[in-house]
């Protein structure tokens, strides 16, 4: 079958009239200006999927700027009825291709988060320099505490001295630690980077015993041990980086707020568990009793389940305290975690960390 | 790699073909050699199958997280493309998914994640309120404003050398740079002269880069004066300033209609004062934002399409000038149903959006004078390896309503 056709070599937009022909696996075509040209078929490329009534366009890969525009439709009929490959449209081969390439994404991107967000940042953290950690912590203090007051009583200072070094009495390498109490009227206490721990006012009223506020020290310690705090600002940082490359933007949102990010977020359960594991293991060491920390679950617990509002006292409850109430919030696990403390073993008897006046002293610290 | 470097592997002279002779040609039409020079009649041609590739696309982007959309932009432009048919031969795109993908990598890692890593580090270094973060942000937005008309220019000559009709393709053949710089400083004239510079900038801007348009060997050009524009800009202006007046003395006189509003300020702890208050400052806001969202757009809407039909018959091709029918109402249209579209279906539409945008200016415009065709060569400028990644990076590839 000799039919006319369109043939345009990619070189000048002239159209040259073609004779074109099918001799056994080659298109054959010449005209008046055009020298004769063979095309094997199987190199042929399909410019737009076929459809009736519309001229065919092919081109061949190894003259890719050429095209050969066939509109004989009997044609185009036959050389699709003996080449599928030409039909174009969406085949096997293409669902195959994006599901690979779907699944290589996802999985590259699973990848990269948990680079990102689980292993890099506790690499980062671990060696991370001492002025960085102490700068990131003041970030982080200026950034939660807002306007609240430090409470400095001298007393009360005294007060929780004594309970850091009855803690470092069976755990001679603790960290240094600085703890400061802040006038706030949410029930809380974290660990910043730089080793600096943060105890609100109303988390010492809430306290019976000085074994409780111990126990939260201890566990916050166990926090700064591990450089939770540290990791988990560059947690944040590495999500913004992923945010920004999904969407394209820069994402600047994210990362200016990421002091207070770092607070509010919960830590990892494994985290916590680290950090509940220091605190056991601290106080079994310095034979503190350990069912401090335990009745101080507890009370949070009961707390939390009798009323959903934390204790707020007037006017002082702004967003960063309110959102600060819920890093003691129960989140799953916590009944499991107050299982695994127990009591010191028979036959040791717990230290005495302060006197009840010292205890006084340190809960009214804020007046 | 473009194919005039190409040996022709494929073509064997007839001599030597297995199949013999060939019949002589039968002739058709023109084919003798010397060419006539034709008119060309530009028109829209719609296929079906942009609802299939809606729908694909869709389900791609989100099964990909998004990451599918180069190749998405990449399909719709391939068929809108096809749908343009210049005396009845189609244009042709053939840019892949692929190009834009890496280009759009290789912006993001050299631009963006440095700037993302320092902004991050400074962030929690310094904290947010430091002001070398500001400083480092300040830096970025410059850098940023000073590169986007590179970032528009690059992306335009993407598009026109994945451009092709006849086998010949476009492109931009003048420095981004240049471009950029001159984009930029007319941003700094247009604020400097509350706007007045417009026309001339534009005027200005528009030469620039039709100057450097091609299509294969043959050129376009711009020439013409700014001035014609002025009175349509200053009839804009003034209806944009009393406008923004009316809204003004509108929202005050409805806000007092909540009472006096020096009183209520005065008793504002009252918390029925306080509701007033609200609800004045609330319609106030409301009054400007529809003022400024929805009356100024429809306004310059009028400046617009003057601008269209003025840059069109100031621009040739092999000396042939253009018109363009286009009203400021065919272009409001066009801009509310576009706007509609893409925020009631979140975007999802899209693919109608670029077609309706490409038709409509395919469809009312007209080239006055005949051009020799067949004379054009294929072009000899160097074409990009990669696609408009700046462009994608910046996040304004719906700058060019979504094309």
């Amino acid at each position: 079958m000799q039919v006319s056709a369109i043939y345009f070599d990619g070189e000048t937009a002239r159209d040259q009239q073609v004779v074109l022909q099918r001799a056994g696996d080659h298109l054959v075509f010449s005209g008046p200006a055009t020298p004769p040209n063979q095309w094997p078929i199987k190199g042929l490329h399909p410019i737009d999927e076929p459809s009736k009534g519309q001229p065919f366009r092919l081109t061949h890969e190894q003259r890719p700027g050429a095209r050969l525009v066939v509109r004989d439709q009997a044609f185009i009929d036959d050389l699709l009825e003996a080449n599928h490959f030409l039909r174009g449209g969406y085949g096997w081969r293409h669902v195959r291709q994006v599901l690979g390439w779907t699944v290589g994404g996802i999985a590259v991107l699973a990848g990269l988060g948990y680079l990102t967000l689980s292993f890099l940042p506790q690499q980062v953290a671990g060696v991370m320099p001492e002025s960085w950690r102490n700068r990131m912590g003041e970030q982080e203090i200026a950034g939660l505490i807002g306007g609240a007051k430090r409470c400095s009583t001298k007393a009360g200072l005294e007060a929780t001295t004594a309970i850091v070094t009855a803690l470092a009495e069976g755990q001679p390498d603790i960290p240094a630690i600085s703890v400061e109490v802040y006038d706030i009227p949410v029930m809380n206490a974290f660990a910043v980077p730089g080793g600096r721990i943060v105890i609100t006012r109303e988390l010492l009223k809430a306290a019976d015993t000085a074994e409780e506020v111990t126990g939260v020290l201890a566990h916050e310690i166990g926090h700064v041990v591990h450089r939770h705090p540290e990791a988990q600002l560059v947690r944040i940082a590495g999500l913004n980086v992923l945010v920004s490359a999904m969407t394209g933007s820069n994402g600047g949102s994210v990362s200016s707020n990421a002091a207070g990010l770092a607070a509010v977020l919960e830590y990892s359960r494994e985290a916590e568990a680290e950090a509940d594991a220091y605190a056991r293991e601290t106080m079994q060491k310095s034979k503190i009793d350990p069912m401090g920390l335990k009745t101080f679950f507890e009370k949070v617990l009961k707390m939390e389940a009798g009323d959903k509002s934390t204790p707020a006292s007037k006017g002082n409850d702004n967003s960063v305290f309110a959102k600060l109430g819920k890093a003691f919030s129960t989140h799953p696990g916590t009944e499991e975690r107050i299982k695994l403390i127990t009591p010191l073993p028979d036959g040791v008897s717990p230290v005495r960390i302060m006197t009840s006046t010292q205890f006084q002293d340190l809960k009214t610290i804020c007046g | 790699m473009t194919d005039e470097t190409l040996p022709a592997p494929v073509s064997i002279p007839a001599t030597t073909t297995s199949s013999g002779g060939l019949a002589p040609p039968p002739v058709f039409g023109k084919v003798g050699l010397p060419s006539e020079p034709e008119e060309l009649k530009f028109s829209y041609v719609p296929r079906s199958g942009l609802w299939k590739l809606m729908f694909v696309n869709l389900l791609l982007n989100i099964v990909t997280l998004g990451f599918y959309r180069f190749w998405a932009k990449t399909n719709i432009r391939r068929h809108v493309w096809s749908c343009v048919h210049i005396n009845g031969e189609p244009l042709e795109y053939t840019g892949t998914g692929k190009e834009k993908f890496m280009g759009f990598l290789i912006v993001f890692g050299t631009v963006l994640l440095p700037f993302i890593l320092i902004n991050a580090g400074l962030n929690i270094y310094l904290g947010p309120q430091n002001p070398a973060l500001a400083a480092v942000q300040f830096i970025f937005a410059l850098f940023i404003y000073v590169m986007w008309g590179f970032a528009v220019y690059r992306s335009l000559n993407y598009m026109l050398s994945r451009t092709n009709w006849r086998g010949i393709r476009g492109a931009l053949v003048g420095s981004a740079m240049t471009y950029s710089l001159l984009f930029f400083g007319s941003m700094l004239a247009k604020g400097m002269s509350m706007g007045w510079a417009t026309p001339v900038m534009n005027t200005v801007l528009q030469e620039q880069l039709v100057s450097d348009m091609r299509f294969g060997d043959a050129a376009f050009k711009f020439k013409g004066r700014a001035g014609p524009l002025y009175p349509t800009y200053a009839l804009c202006w003034i209806l944009m300033l009393a406008a923004f007046i009316a809204a003004i003395v509108a929202a005050t006189g409805f806000a007092s209609s909540f009472g006096n509003l020096k009183d209520l300020f005065k008793n504002a702890e009252n918390s029925e004062n306080a509701k007033a208050i609200a609800g004045a400052i609330i319609t106030a806001i409301a009054l400007l934002l529809i003022v400024s969202l929805l009356v100024i757009p429809l306004i310059w809407s009028i400046y617009t399409a003057k601008e269209l039909r003025t840059f069109a018959t100031y621009t040739r091709f092999d000396g042939a000038p253009f018109t363009l029918r286009a009203s400021a109402w065919s272009v409001i249209v066009l801009a509310v149903i576009n706007l509609l579209l893409l925020v009631l279906t979140l975007g999802i539409a899209r693919p109608f959006i670029v077609q309706r945008t490409v038709r409509f200016f395919i469809s009312r415009l007209s080239l006055e004078g005949k051009i020799d065709v067949d004379r054009i060569r294929q072009s000899e400028a160097k074409m990009l390896k990669r696609g408009e990644g700046m462009l994608e990076a910046f996040d304004i590839g719906g700058f060019l309503g979504g094309i």
